[in-house]
């Protein structure tokens, strides 16, 4: 029975993980083939990513969009997540809903929609309309992990603060938004990793000039498996992590990092 | 006295709530609109269309409508908008194509001449039935054509001859590839689920980092991962053969299988998490107590842990059907021609064939469909008294 | 009563239609340190919450030193808080923690760090001003709370059950601690309870809540002798509650005569008239058993049987059942003890009594 259990989580954890580890080394190989075994190490396909202009074009179109989107959706959702904390709001519920609706809405139809509304506005095909749409889908991460971090903040320490002297804003201010501030930050790398990987939307919302890596790599799927697809994973992966990784690194203010002194009694 | 507090909470959330009224709400109600709407003949012809709903459908129309009629066509500047009544009208009534240019020529001349001078067609009612029939700004025909459904002359809804839209095929095919990819992560995933609860310290951080790294990591890249796995001479196939177990490559990707087997990868943390978290509130001596009382290990399962943890397993299957029906990208690329989904065809119709009605009318069900399951997820998830 | 520092005038708190405190008055002198107890859900931490800004009065008004609080921000009241998780600001160090009114208060820098430094000294934590929060013990916490509590030297500290999380040993020191605090720096302290001892050890009064309303504000001594009703004697301490009809007044001293007819007297609560319906409360420990027939003259007496002994350590509490009912006795372990079914005489003197009405 136990050794039972152990081959079946071995064999699942294979199944969930392995496909991630098999495509990261194809980024390197010298092939033209999406197969192994990989003949050499090579950058070639990095080379190609590079130096061909569809695809460095479309690096620096998800760099624009996707921190564009991480800031538009990381001020509106954080402000949100801050009204939603408000004992006194009416219709909360119904309110938080709504902000999580675009998470649950099919891409497919959203992007209907939203090509149907900005083509007539003449603003369909531009940078602001594929901002604006990953917004739309990238907005509910930030709203939960804001809210997240929020309901870990006691309440009493604000109070504590208030009653030291300190006013509404500078309560805001010196307390709510530091103890929040992992929240806000994760939800700020959730969102820029949802517009990375975002496509539906961006196939009907953005035009050849704002092809995004993702779309990109959508196409190229579509017609040949190139290994300029595995590098492009690759960028992603990379800039996913390195994303996150400075976010977390900002988020060890200098304060935190004395904090960590071991004790001494 | 609490409004001071209710408004600083509105200011706050008030700009999230304009952004989203007016890049999502307006959108889906956009949808919504499209998928109902048949502006075409009561834009351009709006007296006649206000003017005919009273005519009873047998007497030849009275002067007013008629005479609306003609103040319509007099006052149509748009010759684009004109054509396009002329089409409709048409296909519902052969023959109007060369009445209504008759027509149209004849009143830019004498606009008071009775219509019946310039054709004797208009002596006929069927011509005015056509009239009323499309003069509705509202219809419910993409609505019904997305279910191989029409209306037929008498106006009663009948099904579409036999081959001519395959719409309910692709939203059947949608609901029963989702209800395959649901099945299978219920089968892979309760039991993992119910493993990771059960075990403590490194191997629980291990098996829950297995399910949430996919989550984590971008879809489009599980998908080409896939791909590559799943391709003729991808590692899959090569082991394969390298185990003397297949001779040539098998059919793995491009058909049913490759796309229920990358679906269930993809979606599988959906299933897994809420099981889990469910299994975290029940406390771990049951199955012990179970087993004190007499229990065979099976049926203390079936008995105590499954019913238990029901709730997270409903919860689950919700997730994985709600977000599989609604998928995209990955049986677009790893699905062949014939097994693409709803969606695939809503982006047909409105890239492809710019056919935006149709997309319109396939996208309201897939959104309701998806909605209807959301708030059942919802309603699970906020009520645990009384999900048993 | 001296001067009113802090007065409660009529003080009504509603939560929709839920009235959490009716009505209520209360003064309380500058110096004074009144402890507010109750059960949970009693009105007591409305009532602090109200004082410290944190909940709006419904009616009434609540005036400190002749200035009216009502409308005034919580952070202009000007009173130290304390709650009972600490409440300390995770992200800041100790030092910071107990600067924060300073800088709040616009006060120099040089100034902050000496009196940052008197004050963590004060509670004997000078040496962590560099450590987070989360590194410190509960106790530990608990005394930086009350470092930044004080630092800025309010008008009024406010603690909101402040010992509730710590351990009982700790729990006795900080109340000493407290209290000393209290008499060296001559603060006016509003502490809210629900543990009676820490009420009765660190009070110069005690209000005692019950259903929004104050039962009783008395010293200490009062409200354990002389409760003002049931629940108060009910609340504060064990007691034995005997059931009679008032059949004398004579000032302070009432005559008691029990359902089997015999007479018990005591003191009592004013407003008992001949013929009231009546309750005797009884603390055990004022009991004495003796022999049947060995009742001293002068004293109360019952005859009962006993039930049951149950040994307690330091005491003995003896379950006797009397005509007047069940009552139980507390006696030291050195006094005599006797079998079960043993019938026995309780005998307690009319100012060990109390009389109240039911």
């Amino acid at each position: 029975m136990r050794y039972a259990k152990a081959v079946y989580a071995t064999l699942i954890v294979i199944f969930l993980v392995a496909p991630l580890l098999v495509i990261l080394p194809l980024a390197f190989t010298s092939s033209a083939f999406l197969t192994y075994p990989i003949p050499r190490f090579s950058m070639r396909w990095f080379n190609e990513l590079a130096t061909n202009q569809t695809w460095n074009r479309s690096i620096l179109n998800s760099a624009i969009i996707a921190s564009s989107t991480t800031v538009l959706a990381t001020v509106l959702g954080t402000l949100a997540a801050l009204g939603l904390r408000s004992q006194d709001l009416r219709l909360k519920s119904q309110i938080r809903t709504l902000f999580l609706l675009p998470m649950v809405v099919p891409a497919v139809v959203l992007g209907v929609g939203m090509q149907a509304v900005f083509v007539p506005l003449g603003i369909n095909s531009t940078y602001f309309s594929v901002i604006v749409a990953h917004s739309v889908i990238a907005m509910p991460f930030v709203v939960i992990s804001v809210s997240g971090a929020l309901a870990g903040v006691d309440r009493r320490v604000e109070r504590a603060a208030e009653s030291l002297g300190a006013s509404p804003w500078r309560v805001f201010r010196l307390v709510t938004l530091p103890l929040a501030m992992p929240g806000v930050l994760s939800g700020a790398a959730l969102a820029f990793a949802t517009s990375l990987d975002e496509v539906v939307l961006t196939l009907f919302v953005a035009g050849p000039n704002q092809r995004t890596l993702a779309r990109q790599m959508f196409s190229t799927l579509k017609e040949n498996i190139s290994p300029a697809i595995a590098s492009a994973a690759f960028v992603i992966i990379v800039g996913t992590v390195v994303i996150a990784a400075a976010l977390l690194l900002a988020r060890m203010t200098p304060a935190r990092r004395k904090g960590r002194v071991p004790k001494t009694t | 006295m609490s409004r001071a507090p209710q408004l600083k909470a509105l200011v706050l959330i008030a700009p999230l709530l304009v952004f989203l009224g007016m890049f999502f709400v307006w959108p889906l109600i956009t949808v919504i609109s499209q998928a109902i709407s048949d502006p075409a003949i009561s834009r351009v012809l709006p007296h006649t269309a206000s003017a005919i709903s009273g005519w009873n459908g047998k007497d030849l129309p009275s002067d007013e409508v008629q005479a609306a009629f003609r103040a319509d066509i007099a006052a149509n500047t748009d010759e684009m908008a004109m054509g396009d009544v002329t089409r409709r009208l048409n296909a519902s009534k052969s023959g109007f194509r060369s009445l209504m240019g008759k027509t149209v020529t004849a009143l830019k001349e004498t606009p008071e001449i009775p219509l019946v001078e310039i054709d004797k067609r208009w002596g006929d009612t069927a011509y005015w039935l056509a009239i009323r029939e499309n003069a509705s700004p509202y219809t419910d025909a993409y609505l019904l054509a997305s279910i191989d459904m029409e209306r037929g002359a008498d106006g009663a809804i009948k099904a579409m001859p036999e081959g001519s839209s395959a719409n309910a095929a692709i939203i059947l095919r949608t609901l029963w590839t989702s209800a395959l990819v649901t099945l299978c992560c219920l089968l892979i995933g309760l039991p993992y689920a119910m493993v990771t609860a059960s075990v403590t310290g490194w191997k629980r951080a291990l098996l829950l980092g297995a399910v949430l790294l996919p989550l984590w990591t971008s879809l489009l890249v599980r998908t080409a991962a896939w791909m590559i796995l799943l391709q003729e001479n991808g590692l899959i196939n090569q082991a394969l053969m390298g185990l003397g177990l297949t001779n040539g490559p098998l059919a793995l990707i491009y058909n049913r299988f490759g796309v229920v087997l990358a679906m269930t990868h993809v979606l599988l943390p959906f299933m897994v998490l809420p099981i889990y978290s469910v299994l975290l509130t029940v406390p771990g001596n049951l199955m012990g107590a179970a087993a004190s009382l007499g229990a065979h290990p099976v049926r203390a399962f079936l008995r105590v842990l499954l019913p238990l943890s029901l709730r997270g397993v409903i919860s689950g299957m919700l997730l994985v059907f709600m977000s599989a029906i609604g998928y995209y990208i990955t049986p677009a690329l790893i699905g062949g021609a014939t097994d693409q989904m709803i969606s695939s065809v809503i982006a047909f119709y409105a890239t492809g064939s710019a056919n935006w009605s149709m997309a319109a009318a396939l996208g309201l069900i897939l959104l309701v469909l998806t909605l209807v399951l959301y708030a059942l997820y919802n309603r699970l998830s906020r009520e645990p008294g009384q999900a048993r | 009563m001296a001067e009113s520092f802090i007065r409660f005038d009529k003080v009504t708190k509603d939560y929709g239609t839920v009235r959490v405190v009716e009505d209520l008055d209360l003064d309380i002198a500058r110096g004074e340190f009144v402890s507010l107890l109750g059960p949970s859900g009693s009105g007591k931490t409305t009532l602090l919450m109200m004082l410290a800004g944190f909940e709006t009065v419904t009616k009434g008004a609540i005036i400190l030193d002749g200035q009216r609080l009502n409308g005034v921000p919580t952070y202009k009241r000007d009173m130290g808080v304390v709650f009972q998780n600490y409440a300390l600001f995770p992200h800041m160090n100790i030092a910071r923690n107990v600067a924060f009114p300073l800088e709040m208060r616009g006060t120099a820098k040089s100034d902050i760090a000496a009196r940052v430094k008197r004050a963590l000294d004060m509670v004997q934590l000078g040496h962590l001003s560099d450590r987070m929060p989360g590194q410190l013990s509960g106790g530990q916490q608990q005394r930086v709370a009350l470092a930044r509590s004080l630092v800025f030297e309010p008008r009024v500290v406010l603690m909101d059950e402040p010992l509730g999380a710590l351990d009982k040993q700790l729990r006795e020191q900080m109340q000493l601690d407290i209290r000393e605090l209290h008499h060296r720096l001559g603060l006016t302290i509003i502490f809210v309870t629900h543990d009676q001892d820490e009420a009765l050890t660190m009070s110069d009064r005690i209000a005692v809540f019950d259903k929004g309303q104050i039962q009783q504000c008395a010293t200490p001594r009062q409200v354990y002798d002389h409760p003002a009703n049931r629940f108060v004697a009910e609340f504060i301490g064990e007691t034995n509650l005997l059931p009679g009809k008032v059949t004398g007044v004579d000032g302070s001293k009432i005559a008691l005569t029990m359902p089997d007819g015999s007479v018990l007297r005591a003191d009592g609560a004013t407003g008992l008239a001949v013929g009231d319906a009546a309750l005797l409360s009884l603390r055990p420990e004022r009991i004495d058993l003796h022999g049947p027939n060995d009742a001293p003259a002068g004293l109360n007496s019952l005859r009962g049987e006993v039930a049951d002994t149950i040994y307690q350590g330091d005491h003995l509490r003896i379950v006797v059942t009397t005509p007047a009912g069940r009552i139980i006795a507390r006696v030291p372990r050195k006094a005599a003890e006797w079998p079960n079914g043993a019938s026995v005489a309780l005998g307690f003197r009319p100012a060990d009594g109390w009389i109240i009405a039911p």
